[in-house]
Order: C-alpha cells, then sequence, then structure tokens
C-alpha cells in the first residue's frame, strides 16, 4: 500500500512523505523529503533505512526516530521527530 | 593587521559548475590547502535549484524547464527551491573551528546573514535576519540562505534578490493545485522582494557584489583579497561537476 502526506511542521519547513507499507501495517519504503535541513543530509538516508519494517504507530516509530537520531547525533532545523511522526501517520489513510 | 579572507569573483556560469565550484573550495578548504573564502556569483543560463531533501519532480517542471532553458540542480544543502535569475549569490567556506562562526548552527546563519545585511545596507536598504534562513525587508524575502558542515567545515551560500518574476518562477516549480495557482502566486508577491522592489532602480550587479564584499569585511572585520581557484581546486571542481552535479543519479535522487 502507498500513501503521501505533506505537512507543514510548526515553526518549521514543509515535510512530504511518500510511503509504501505492507498489510501488517509496517514500512516497507519511506522516503522523507521537504525543504527542511538536517547535518549530517546523509544521515536522513540511514533513517530512512532503519525505518523499514517499523510499525506505523506514534510509539513505535517515535522510539525509532529518537534512537537513530541520538545514535548518529542528528540534528534537524525546521523539522523534529514529532513532526516526522506526524507526517509518516498521515499517509496511512 | 587584518587577517585576510580569499575574494573569488567567478562571475555567470552553469548551475552545475556554480555548485560544483562551491563544494571543490569547501573540500580543499577543509584540507587546509585554501584560506577562509567568500565567493560571488551568477547564474547563466538562470536555473533551479533544490535543496539536498527535496524531490526533483515534485517541485519543478522539468519539460517546461527544459522547453525554455532553464537548467535544474540539486544542491548538497538543505532548503527550499529557489529559481536564480537576476540575483547574486554568495558562498562562503570556512572551518567549523574558526572564531568567527558559532559551532550552534542556527547562531552561524545568523551571523553569516549580517554580513548579507550589512551589505544591503551599503546599499541603503535596512533588512534584518528571519531565522530559520531568510533576510527580509519589511517582512518581505530579499535574500534565502542555506548551510552544510562536512569535514569540519562550514559551507553557506544564499541569493540576493536584485530582481524578481514571481509569475516566471511559478511557470517552472510546480503547484499543489492549478486551483489555488493564483492565490499562491498573489501571496508569494506580498511576501517576496528585490533589491530593484526596494529602491525602486536596477543596481548593477557589480555594485552589489562590492557591497557584499564591505558587508562581509565589515561584519569579520577581516580583509577580502581577490584571488582566483587554485589549479587543484579547478580541476576537482571539473570532476564534481560531472560525476555529481551533471548526473541523473544526483539530481533525480529524490
Amino acid at each position: 500500500m502507498e500513501g503521501k502526506s505533506v505537512y507543514k511542521v510548526p515553526n518549521g519547513k514543509l515535510l512530504k512523505i511518500f510511503l509504501d507499507y505492507n498489510k501488517n501495517g509496517c514500512i516497507t519504503e519511506v522516503s522523507i523529503t521537504g525543504d527542511f535541513f538536517a547535518y549530517p543530509e546523509e544521515a536522513v538516508e540511514f533513517l530512512e533505512q532503519e525505518l523499514k519494517g517499523v510499525l506505523l504507530d506514534r510509539k513505535s516509530l517515535l522510539e525509532k526516530i529518537n534512537l537513530v537520531v541520538n545514535k548518529n547525533s542528528i540534528q534537524f532545523i525546521g523539522l523534529d521527530a514529532e513532526g516526522l511522526v506526524h507526517g509518516i501517520l498521515m499517509c496511512k489513510t | 593587521m587584518k587577517e585576510q579572507w580569499r575574494l573569488l569573483q567567478t562571475g555567470f556560469n552553469k548551475a552545475f559548475a556554480n555548485m560544483a565550484i562551491d563544494e571543490a573550495v569547501l573540500i580543499n578548504c577543509s584540507r587546509g590547502k585554501v584560506p577562509p573564502t567568500v565567493r560571488f556569483y551568477g547564474w547563466s543560463p538562470p536555473a533551479i535549484s533544490i535543496g539536498y531533501f527535496q524531490s526533483l519532480d515534485e517541485e519543478v517542471d522539468l519539460d517546461f524547464c527544459e522547453k525554455i532553458g532553464v537548467d535544474y540542480v540539486r544542491r548538497i544543502t538543505g532548503g527550499g527551491a529557489v529559481f536564480h535569475d537576476k540575483e547574486l549569490t554568495y558562498s562562503i567556506v570556512i572551518p567549523e573551528s574558526h572564531q568567527s562562526v558559532p559551532k550552534n548552527i542556527m547562531e552561524s546563519y545568523g551571523r553569516i546573514c549580517g554580513a548579507v545585511i550589512r551589505g544591503l545596507g551599503f546599499l541603503g536598504i535596512e533588512s534584518s535576519y528571519a531565522p530559520i534562513n531568510d533576510i527580509v525587508v519589511d517582512g518581505r524575502k530579499i535574500s534565502g540562505n542555506a548551510q552544510t558542515r562536512k569535514m569540519r567545515t562550514v559551507l553557506q551560500h544564499g541569493t540576493v534578490l536584485m530582481d524578481v518574476d514571481v509569475d516566471r518562477m511559478f511557470s517552472l516549480l510546480i503547484v499543489p493545485s492549478e486551483k489555488i495557482r493564483d492565490k499562491l502566486i498573489s501571496d508569494v508577491k506580498q511576501r517576496i522582494t528585490s533589491i530593484k522592489n526596494v529602491l525602486d532602480k536596477e543596481i548593477a550587479f557589480d555594485d552589489v557584489a562590492s557591497s557584499m564584499k564591505k558587508g562581509f569585511e565589515e561584519e569579520f572585520d577581516v580583509e577580502l583579497v581577490e584571488g582566483t581557484l587554485t589549479s587543484g581546486e579547478t580541476a576537482m571542481a571539473k570532476k564534481i561537476e560531472k560525476d555529481r552535479f551533471l548526473s541523473k543519479d544526483w539530481n533525480h535522487r529524490r
């Protein structure tokens, strides 16, 4: 199944997510796009990889994103973990 | 004696060469081969650059760009899509460890934008920094900026709009729906300005550049000494242009 969302992060940038997920409600592919900033940039690709297989619910997503962000010292500007979770969940209709 | 930084005035180039030069300077500065560098440049032909994280197909009407001869390129910096036409673009490359650059990324945006604000001041334009990455005159955007940090080195580049054609800009960018196109264009016309709009007269590129030079010198208390790319930088830029910025893999990766 496929989904797409456009979400203006409060006080941040415009996040556009493209999502593929399976019938169990787990992410099979996610693309995090938009006009935000992230340091280092390449870490977002890593985050996309790490999100594969994660269940599409608020708690699981937030936990995984925070884990990857902390472990890799990712710094977002114009985006945050909450915003990402919101954008991803918006893809699920 | 004031610290000396290098000033590059590379004139007007294609988008791919422009982005490659910024990256080549970044790499060479990170290796200690060149001093902190400020560069002023323009775009010929006009081009759209998109941010590192943007989807090219989602943002840019590629067929129309090709039809009217506007190039498009993905930047190594985040941020949004920009139509580069009548503008001066600056870039600054400086080691993260340099005392002039705050360690905090948001603070460093403010500091570097301070140089552009001073430069606009020399043109008689009062502007201010509008976080995250804009400079505004009376609330209307005149400059957008984007920064990356790699190999302990900062690269920030940004636009200084000399003139702006919002209708043309939106003919090249994808809008969410045709229904809201007119509304979007009129909103953006309210939110964006240019040197020409503010002063009600055109200022030549070279005059904007000399004001910006003074702005950077004053903000960072340095002397900008006009120089050229090293042969190493030139060769590296050529390679990066071909391997990255001219490649479909890079530009279409999102």
